[in-house]
């Protein structure tokens, strides 16, 4: 009796420790609170795989610190700031990588398909949907030792570099030659190349340039399973579908881009910086359409709805009350002549009023001075930004739809939009909200409540629920209702390349934030 | 921060159109910042700003030397400032063995300030992590690599296990003891002692200038530099006072230094602590500029052909401390048949030779990387011979140059190129 008793004991403490040495495994951090914690990747031995790691990138690349675990526990997501405040991670990995050769990708990935174990392609962790986070923990990738740029091509104007290069270290380099990529997003400073490519990543200069699909050329991807895959650089091709441009956009869940080729541009000889106030949204919206129907794409287009253009331009005594439009038409000089002419013609036939280069020199001095997420987490508030896509014939019915029904919720305190890039056909809106959650919720549901509202009035409208942010954690939700019946095709893509789901699960094909209620 | 109020002032009719409930809440939330994520008790951490940096989306990332050189998140600006404020609140326990990485962080930053140049708050990251520092110390959490430097410091006068201006005479530099009324004093680092060359030039080009002046090695000592960086006051207080006394008893009016940490020491940081030297504070090159301006100083030879190409390393502390960078391309100008280049990082956007702040005793071997990388942006330029005019910089560029190159590559100070001409 005794003896079954002790037996029955000793089971029960084997089992607690061995929960315990389980929670402890990924619990390394355990002053911080994490947020997604279900789940997690059971590594049976840590010890043998880091050994293995360090025979693949060698013992000075790779860590499993605590100081370098908590360093890449989070994104930009701007939840992740109040969390940051509060002391909570995001997620948790257990190894970080910092491979130097494709080759070493290749080996880690084929060891985490053996062993069952994520991978999560780091860049510089500017992404704002959770697209880095290593939200089952598992081995990051981070890609800064690819920060060679390889060769800039002056005839065929292209540049090639590898991807883990910071994006205003390659733009410098290429201005101080003479080039532009052209590609200027606001996270300029902060993002790399293989991050612009991974989310479908958009510059504020894009009406002219293009957006990151239009400026890739070539690329060299390492496939889930270890292959290592160099597509050709081409101007355009036809040779069957367009494998490669599956990459762009596969928020580093499809394969690791390691290099690639870009479009590159003569630093533009001259600047045009034009503005005008408009009485209405939507007499700015007709302003622009016509402007890009007459085949003038400035290189920047910004509209600020009324309540943006007392945030930024209140100094600006005739647009009080308006709606503020700024323009930049670049390149060489006859050209831009030409686009500012008619651009400003355009403004004046729509009731716009001439504000002068000043709102534009105002908008160049502030576009890098994020400020707002150091801000809001003190003040225990929720702030993000959602950006989307709409054709014109809708465009003015999303953005009042869109504020209406956001502003309903409780807690909320503000709602603003401007519309941030330009086409001959539609537009891609990028909302800024506000919002303190109330008692009966904490800050995520509140989150995610807002996101939700806005993606739903969206998907309503018939617009698309990312213009260039990506999907990441959170739009996975919306994934079945954007894509349609074609949403299993793209899972049974991802089932094809990545068996295993090793590369950088949890994100685009699952729902971790469930119905918004994720606690 | 009057440009952040001012960016901010659309919330106010935001808030009055607020619900009374958010309206509670939100101006409550507003009146309890301060209370909410502030620890109690006594530190010294700037909280505010910590917290402020560690919510940056790292703006100014691209352009951090530790980061960009050891390619991880770890070193990132936000990441460090995170880490100093979880230091502060203790949610990180300092007093913890295994903790030890986190200090650490807290030193692995050069001061090179580029930061400053980028960020939305003019933060220099250095000034925010030099709160932690005093507060580590207070805790007697000081580093031992720090300590090192302090017992130095106490024990020599200087930053040597020996008083490093005592071997001029075995360098073969020249003493010039004050006779209490003196035009100039010229004030030589610690580190510029490394290079009796450059001491020699200087000296001699001040001579050739007719210059009054005096050198005091005999009772010289340290400005007190590395106190300030690990932020042990009472040591950084002891070289204030000690120095103000020598530079006073000099009698003159300027006092020119070969070193850009010693002006920054004696002129800004001194002032800080209250310690005010009322003279005329500034770098060797602005007192050769104003010299050429004068007519007393003039080159005559022809420059060697060996050394007619050369490449500029702007020092981090003239540039962006001191705001000059015209005084070195004034006087190279000068030098007749001098082909000048530029590397990409240059005048204000210089890029750090590794060997400034507390980095290089943190994490030697990722200063000496960041030197090589800056070795690598001078090389790009084509040239053979790398220009400076600080002796840190001069002995970090050295440790970035591999060795089967150091017969290839030169790095000079610019009074050993004025030297040959003059
Ligand atoms: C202040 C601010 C402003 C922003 N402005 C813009 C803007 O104007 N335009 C815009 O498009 N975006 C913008 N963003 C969003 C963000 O900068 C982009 O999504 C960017 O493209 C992410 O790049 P990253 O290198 O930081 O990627 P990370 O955040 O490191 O990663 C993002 C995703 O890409 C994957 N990934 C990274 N590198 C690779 C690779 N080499 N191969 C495969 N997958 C990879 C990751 O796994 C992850 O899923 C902004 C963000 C912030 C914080
Ligand atoms: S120093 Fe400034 S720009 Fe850099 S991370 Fe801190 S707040 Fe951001």
């Amino acid at each position: 009796m005794v003896y079954i008793s002790i037996a029955k004991n000793y089971k029960i403490f084997l089992i607690i420790l061995l929960l315990y040495k389980k929670i402890l495994m990924f619990m390394d951090l355990k002053e911080f609170e994490l947020i997604y914690k279900q789940n997690r990747c059971e590594i049976k031995d840590k010890k043998n795989i880091e050994t293995r790691l360090k025979g693949i990138v060698g013992k000075n690349n790779i860590s499993t610190k605590k100081i370098d675990l908590l360093a890449y526990s989070k994104d930009t997501s701007l939840i992740g700031f109040n969390w940051t405040l509060q002391g909570k991670i995001a997620g948790l990995p257990d190894f970080i990588t910092w491979p130097e050769t494709e080759e070493q990708i290749s080996e880690i990935l084929k060891l985490a398909n053996r062993e069952k174990i994520p991978v999560i392609p780091y860049g510089e962790g500017s992404g704002v949907v959770g697209g880095a986070i290593p939200v089952y923990g598992g081995i990051i990738i981070d890609m800064k030792k690819f920060n060679n740029i390889l060769e800039i091509n002056d005839k065929n104007l292209t540049v090639t570099a590898q991807t883990g290069i910071n994006g205003m270290n390659l733009e410098r380099y290429l201005n101080a030659r003479g080039y532009t990529t052209g590609h200027i997003p606001q996270s300029l400073y902060i993002s790399s190349l293989g991050g612009w490519i991974a989310h479908r990543a958009a510059g504020q200069f894009s009406t002219k340039y293009g957006k990151i699909e239009d400026i890739i050329l070539g690329m060299e991807v390492i496939l889930p399973q270890g292959k290592i895959v160099k597509f050709k650089t081409i101007s355009r091709a036809s040779t069957g579908p367009q494998f490669d441009k599956l990459f762009i956009g596969c928020e580093g869940t499809l394969g690791i881009i390691t290099k690639a080729t870009l479009k590159i541009w003569p630093y533009p000889e001259t600047r045009a910086l034009i503005s005008y106030a408009f009485p209405t949204f939507e007499d700015s919206l007709e302003a622009t359409r016509q402007i890009l129907r007459q085949q003038i794409y400035p290189a920047v287009i910004r509209i600020y709805d009324a309540d943006e253009t007392f945030r930024h331009f209140d100094h600006i005594e005739k647009a009080k009350n308006k709606v503020m439009v700024v323009f930049v038409c670049e390149g060489i000089k006859s050209l831009v002549n030409l686009e500012k002419a008619i651009t400003m013609d355009t403004c004046e036939k729509n009731n716009g009023v001439a504000c002068g280069e000043e709102p534009v020199e105002h908008w160049f001095e502030t576009r890098f001075r994020v400020t707002e997420t150091s801000l809001s987490p003190t003040l225990k508030t929720v702030f993000d930004t959602i950006e989307i896509e709409i054709l014109w014939d809708k465009a003015a019915d999303l953005y009042h739809s869109v504020i209406t029904t956001t502003k309903k919720i409780k807690g909320l305190i503000f709602i603003t939009a401007h519309v941030s890039h330009f086409y001959p056909n539609g537009v891609g809106f990028y909302f800024s909200f506000a919002g303190i959650a109330p008692k009966e919720k904490t800050d995520l549901e509140f989150y995610q409540e807002v996101w939700n509202t806005v993606i739903k009035a969206v998907e309503d409208c018939g617009g698309s629920f990312g213009h260039h942010h990506g999907v990441g954690i959170n739009r996975s939700k919306w994934m079945p209702v954007e894509w349609g019946v074609s949403f299993d095709t793209i899972k049974q893509i991802k089932n094809l390349l990545d068996p295993n789901n090793i590369l950088n699960p949890g994100k685009i094909y699952e729902n971790l934030w469930k119905n918004g209620d994720e606690k | 921060m009057s440009e952040i109020l001012e960016k901010y002032k659309w919330i106010g009719p935001i808030i009055e159109k607020m619900d009374r409930d958010l309206k509670r809440i939100f101006m409550k939330n507003f009146r309890m910042r301060d209370k909410n994520f502030f620890p109690e008790g006594d530190y010294k951490a700037d909280i505010k700003n910590l917290v402020n940096c560690m919510l940056c989306p790292n703006m100014c990332r691209f352009d951090c030397g530790t980061l960009q050189t050891s390619l991880t998140e770890t070193m990132s600006p936000a990441y460090k400032a995170r880490i100093g404020y979880y230091l502060t609140i203790g949610l990180i326990d300092p007093m913890k063995k295994e903790n030890q990485d986190f200090i650490n962080l807290m030193y692995k930053c050069t001061n090179e300030e580029n930061c400053k140049i980028w960020c939305p708050f003019e933060f220099s990251v250095v000034s925010l992590l030099e709160t932690v520092r005093e507060d580590l110390n207070d805790k007697n959490l000081m580093p031992d690599y720090c300590k090192q430097q302090i017992d130095k410091l106490n024990n020599t006068n200087t930053i040597e296990e020996y008083n490093i201006y005592r071997t001029y005479t075995e360098k073969g530099i020249e003493n010039i003891e004050t006779d209490g009324n003196d035009e100039v004093f010229y004030y030589i680092g610690c580190e510029s002692m490394k290079f009796p060359e450059v001491i020699k030039a200087n000296i001699e080009i001040l001579k050739k200038a007719g210059i009054k002046f005096s050198t005091n090695l005999d009772s010289k000592i340290c400005c007190g530099g590395p106190a300030f960086n690990i932020r042990e006051m009472e040591t950084a207080n002891k070289f204030a006072m000690k120095n103000k006394e020598l530079i006073e008893a000099t009698g003159a009016k300027t006092i020119i230094s070969d070193c850009p940490g010693c002006i920054l020491t004696l002129s800004n940081r001194y002032e800080k602590l209250g310690v005010k030297i009322e003279k005329q504070i500034i770098h060797i090159v602005q007192f050769f500029k104003k010299l050429i301006d004068d007519g007393k100083l003039s080159f005559k030879n022809k420059i060697p052909e060996e050394f007619r190409k050369i490449t500029i390393h702007d020092p981090c502390l003239i540039a962006r401390n001191l705001k000059d960078t015209e005084s070195i391309r004034f006087i190279l100008n000068r030098i007749p048949d001098l082909e000048i280049f530029e590397p990409l990082y240059n005048k204000d956007y210089v890029h750090c030779c590794g060997w400034s702040g507390t980095n290089h005793w943190a994490d030697r071997d990722l200063a000496i990387r960041e030197a090589r990388n800056r070795i690598n942006e001078l090389k790009d330029t084509g040239v053979n011979i790398f220009i400076s005019a600080c002796p840190l910089c001069e002995l970090g560029l050295a440790y970035g140059i591999d060795e089967n190159e150091k017969e290839k590559y030169k790095i000079m100070d610019i009074s050993e190129l004025i030297i040959r001409i003059l």
